[in-house]
């Protein structure tokens, strides 16, 4: 006897996700992960002007707009043939890094812990529809007035993020050359300040909040395991010194290391709603087998995970595993890390005036911006010509960790930690939800990609 | 016993101590980025905990609800037997009779954006449309509008108070619940919006007014001056953030030295474009 599970909505996620998980004598036989949103960005920025691509692709999504806003710029750098100059470069990390510590704490406590952890005292929080709480009443009491504590945190972070960029989300301060603001003592002064406030909270509370959590739970370091296939395109890297670096662009695939070759980045739309001819695609809802707006990208025709864990597993600073726990571990890891590179960057900046110039579009001309954002990698390309955008293409995180099952039928990244998942209480799947958040998907990024290998002026984005 | 039913008088006084405190919200993401579910988490005095608390009694919202699935469902059609605002954050598709937006699959029935949109907007005390998306079909709705996406009130048949923005200010949506559990329905113009805050132009406020009276412009991002020649659409735009300003109150585009892209605008982005004019 199998059964079938539906959830729908996956709550506490950014956007519209559905699973479908097959259960089969308490396992997970079968799952079909669905991205339930297409708004068709591609068509969209298609004869915009290329400068608006930045505040435009923000808009992709609401969680995480600082990292469109910051593959766009690169792009356009690198079509325009624009050089920024390092303390525009400090900047502009700085205000990347507020993006993920904004990300981080609001997964950790808004989104994840209601999974492990009763919040009570809020009616919306607090609904008790799965009943696998474990810890005792005294740590569940604490760990839910970190939950609130976190709200002050995560918007504090959002604070940092404008008084550079203007404000969040869809800030400003990041542009083609390099930034908006003026900085100033005041600003930075400030900016320090947050960063040291909510690094006191992440260096204590929160990394003993995933320690409990990890204590508790610790069946869910067997959980969720996917392929041991793992990519970042790199943050944190364009610098020499060892204090302000994170991680380079690369590949570890079964424990080893490869340079990362975005020629190798390939898609299929087996399993998505898109038909396709030589000169366009567009979506088809008819089509049978299809189950999902998001495609199916490949690395040397592998699915890859991307997120913190990837980073600190490419990085060589985790080594525990590739479970459910272990991406939440390496979540509270990553922030604490981020947030001493953001400390260390704000040292060397200068005062400086920015170095806006009035730029002229070139007639014709390409660029690609690849960078690692909080959920992983994310890739921007454009072609101009006669100085309008020709094609924009995006190929966001999620799309690679919420992929569906490709031509070969190979599961996608998320799909995989699913499959073989004992469900211990078929009435209350709680093990799901779980896993699935661990990877912190934004269904509102998941992109898709078309095109032959590598040529980026084929590949397309659908959103 | 006695105690037992002293708990019972107990409980009864809190619920409808409760009720009569707190109206039922209901805030449905569609089609959109849920860039102003985050914006709202931004707000400060009262901040979400004390919102979600003392204001409102929101009963979903996919961001932040601790259900999932049909028990989540659940929750937002038990919401439509009451008195309840419903928030909508983003456009509605309606491209393929809504399917390019599912939010929900009860019992083996997809539920479109438009499907929720229309169940709830029928039932609901007050609509409030989110955001630019929700309040003019915004950024999901740009040309050539792939998923045709439309405005809340281009799909139903009642009074939509618009709150446009992109995001919507947090202070926005607040002073806006505040005024409808006190007050009732603020002051709005002709569009829906509450004149409290968009009832004056960027530009009839701005920090950088005096540069344009005196006919100083930039020329570029970061220069002194007054930015309409390249692109400001602070002229055109109503809403109060030179005054207000965004995150703790610190900052606002304009004082980040780039163009405001007139992002509360009807017609936001097409007729906002280009967004900086070199």
């Amino acid at each position: 006897m199998s059964k079938t599970i539906t959830i729908d909505p996956v709550t506490r996620i950014s956007g519209f996700l559905e699973i479908k998980a097959k259960v089969k004598k308490d396992k997970i036989v079968k799952v079909n992960a669905s991205g339930l949103l297409f708004r068709g960005f591609e068509k969209m920025l298609k004869g915009r002007s290329p400068l608006d691509a930045v505040y435009f692709t923000e808009r992709i999504c609401g969680i995480c707009s600082t990292a469109h806003a910051m593959a766009a710029t690169l792009a356009l750098e690198d079509a325009m043939k624009i050089s920024v100059s390092l303390n525009d470069s400090y900047i502009r990390d700085v205000m990347h890094g507020f993006e993920f510590v904004q990300n981080h704490l609001r997964h950790f406590y808004l989104l994840s812990m209601p999974s492990y952890v009763k919040i009570s005292s809020i009616n919306l929080v607090g609904e008790e529809q799965y009943r696998d709480y474990r810890l005792p009443e005294k740590l569940n009491k604490k760990i839910e007035e970190h939950y609130i504590k976190s709200i002050e945190l995560s918007r504090l972070a959002h604070e940092g993020l404008a008084t550079l960029g203007g404000k969040a989300p869809h800030s400003h301060g990041i542009f083609v050359g390099g930034v908006t603001v003026n900085i100033d003592a005041y600003k930075l002064e400030k900016v320090k300040s947050i960063i040291k406030n909510i690094k006191s909270f992440v260096s204590t509370i929160m990394r003993e909040d995933v320690e409990i959590i990890s204590k508790y739970y610790s069946d869910y370091f067997k959980k969720g395991k996917s392929y041991p296939n793992f990519m970042t395109f790199g943050i944190f890297d364009k610098y020499e010194d060892p204090d302000i670096t994170y991680v380079k662009p690369g590949i570890m695939k079964d424990k080893i290391k490869y340079p990362l070759d975005s020629n190798k980045i390939t898609e299929q739309i087996h399993y998505a709603w898109y038909k396709r001819d030589e000169a366009s695609e567009e979506v088809d809802l008819s089509k049978s087998d299809a189950y999902t707006f998001i495609k199916a990208p490949r690395y040397s025709n592998l699915p890859m995970e991307v997120g913190p864990l990837a980073r600190l597993i490419i990085s060589g600073e985790y080594t525990r595993g590739h479970s459910c726990m272990d991406r939440n571990v390496a979540r509270v890891l990553e922030t604490e890390k981020i947030l001493k590179i953001m400390e260390n960057l704000l040292r060397r900046i200068e005062i400086k005036e920015n170095n806006q110039k009035i730029y002229n579009i070139p007639e014709k001309a390409s660029g690609v911006g690849l960078v690692d954002t909080t959920r992983g990698a994310l890739g921007h390309w454009i072609l101009i010509e006669n100085k309008v955008i020709n094609h924009y293409n995006i190929i966001t995180p999620t799309v690679w960790n919420l992929s569906p099952k490709d031509e070969s039928n190979i599961p996608g990244t998320i799909e995989r930690a699913l499959l073989g998942t004992e469900i211990n209480n078929i009435k209350e799947p709680v093990e799901i939800g779980r896993i699935i958040r661990s990877f912190d998907p934004c269904v509102s990024c998941a992109t898709h990609l078309i095109g032959s290998k590598g040529n980026p002026s084929v590949i397309e984005i659908l959103v | 016993m006695i105690k037992t039913a002293k708990r019972f008088a107990e409980d009864a006084v809190i619920m409808v101590k409760k009720k009569n405190e707190k109206m039922n919200a209901i805030w449905l993401e569609v089609t959109g980025c849920s860039g102003n579910i985050i914006s709202l988490l931004n707000s400060e005095n009262p901040g979400l905990y004390n919102i979600l608390t003392d204001m409102v009694n929101l009963t979903f919202n996919n961001t932040i609800m601790g259900a999932e699935g049909d028990f989540a469902f659940e929750k937002f059609l038990e919401t439509l037997d009451t008195e309840f605002i419903l928030l909508v954050d983003g456009a509605v598709s309606t491209k393929e009779n809504g399917n390019y937006n599912i939010v929900a699959n009860y019992k083996g029935k997809k539920i479109t954006a438009l499907d929720a949109v229309q169940m709830a907007g029928g039932k609901a005390k007050y609509v409030v449309a989110v955001g630019t998306c929700a309040s003019y079909g915004g950024i999901s709705a740009a040309k050539p509008n792939p998923s045709e996406s439309k405005s809340v009130k281009e799909v139903l048949n009642c009074p939509v108070i618009k709150l446009p923005g992109c995001p919507c200010h947090p202070d926005w949506v607040v002073g806006t619940l505040a005024h409808l559990v006190s007050y009732g329905v603020p002051e709005l113009d002709d569009e829906g919006r509450p004149i409290l805050f968009y009832g004056v132009t960027i530009h009839d406020t701005c920090t950088r007014r005096g540069f344009f009276d005196k006919g100083i412009f930039a020329q570029k991002f970061g220069d002194e001056g007054c930015m309409i020649k390249i692109g400001c659409r602070g002229p055109v735009t109503k809403t109060d953030c030179p005054r207000r300003k965004w995150n703790g109150y610190v900052n606002w585009p304009i004082g980040d030295n780039t163009t405001c892209i007139g992002c509360a605008q009807p017609h936001f982005p097409d007729d906002m474009e280009p967004f900086v004019r070199y």
